[in-house]
């Protein structure tokens, strides 16, 4: 028997051949499932986005509380302000879609960075493609990681962003980040037409 | 970096899936494959210009971690329980080779496994070094031994070898 009848009747035996191949919208989710694992923890990445979730709520309940309940002594309008976070993991991306920018955002605008004070950014609101009416945003940057935002990968003063966020935390990957970032733009109106 | 691993994945998640396939029950390869992404990522600085090889050596170390668990080892009476009427899933649609089955289940383990890795994946004996951390020259000479022993199993059996061949590619 020559080294390719052996070869010939092990492949026969092979149990993986009629195995079929792979869906791609596994390969989608395994990709992400990987490169959305932050650097430090462990396989499953659940806990923490829970934790950010929860600590994003907070957030907004303090920002909601303040609203409602701070002392009313300044001239100028009450204005409304929405508080979000920027997680700060090390996230590795899919290419993002306006499809899915479009069924996850539940706030999204276009806006100004007028300040940025420690992990505070503060961005005047130019236009809200979705969510309530607003003037102004104030969002907790917990790092500086370049992958998170398109573009320069931070917020700075003075530039123009368009940010998505839901449930009170900004959605990465691809789907904020400067307003002039290649395809962001097109994105933004192709979700929210 | 993103996009270049983005590249290669596809391809990586087919092979290492039909490792595992051919090694391990279904629910212990789901968990493997994902750990083996995990770590291609992890380590993809480290990842070789051909990356399949160097793939199944990270599968192949992260199936033996998961099969040092006691998860594993109810798995595995479910399996034998499972096992009991012959799997016709094994096989596929060309007849039992039973010859075969018992004569591989007869070579030791390391022999089997070469044999598999170069029949099933495909590999020539350099990258059957890579995946198994030894020399190319130590991997050509065992592989070669490993064939013989095969044929030499192969010429003992005239008759069927029965069920024996329903435990093979289930070795680790």
């Amino acid at each position: 028997m020559t080294d390719d009848d052996l070869r010939a009747r092990l492949r026969r035996a092979d149990p993986a051949q009629e195995l079929d191949p792979v869906a791609p919208s596994r390969v989608a989710r395994l990709l992400e499932e990987t490169m959305t694992t932050t650097t430090t923890t462990a396989v499953r990445p659940r806990r923490p986005l829970i934790a950010l979730a929860a600590a994003a709520l907070v957030l907004i309940a303090a920002g909601v509380g303040w609203l409602i309940f701070r002392p009313q002594t300044e001239e100028t309008p009450p204005m409304a302000t929405v508080q979000l976070t920027a997680p700060g993991i090390q996230a590795k991306c899919v290419e993002p879609t306006a499809a899915t920018l479009a069924g996850r955002a539940d706030f999204a605008f276009a806006g100004t960075v007028t300040a940025v004070t420690g992990g505070q950014v503060t961005l005047r609101v130019t236009h809200v493609y979705r969510g309530a009416a607003a003037d102004q945003v104030q969002l907790a940057q917990a790092g500086d990681s370049s992958e998170q935002m398109m573009g320069s990968g931070k917020f700075e003063a003075g530039k123009n962003y368009l940010v998505a966020s839901a449930e009170g935390s900004m959605l990465i990957c691809g789907y904020s980040g400067e307003a002039d970032a290649e395809g962001l733009q097109g994105l933004y109106d192709q979700a929210f037409a | 970096m993103n996009a270049r691993f983005e590249a290669l994945a596809p391809a990586l998640i087919e092979a290492v899936r039909r490792y595992l396939a051919r090694r391990t029950d279904p629910a212990t390869a789901d968990d493997v494959l994902s750990e083996t992404l995990l770590v291609c990522w992890r380590r993809f600085g480290e990842m070789p210009g051909d990356p399949l090889p160097w793939a199944y050596g990270v599968a192949r170390n992260c199936l033996a971690n998961a099969e040092r668990g006691r998860r594993r080892q109810a798995r595995l009476f479910a399996r034998i329980a499972a096992i009991d009427p012959p799997r016709a899933s094994v096989d596929g649609p060309s007849p039992p080779d039973d010859d075969l089955g018992g004569a591989m289940a007869r070579l030791r383990d390391a022999d089997a496994e070469l044999l598999r890795l170069w029949a099933w994946e495909d590999l020539a004996p350099p990258q059957i070094a890579v995946v198994l951390g030894i020399s190319a020259n130590a991997a050509s000479i065992r592989l070669h031994r490993a064939k013989q022993r095969l044929r030499e199993e192969l010429r003992k059996t005239g008759t069927p070898a029965g069920h024996e061949g329903s435990t093979e590619g289930s070795r680790p």
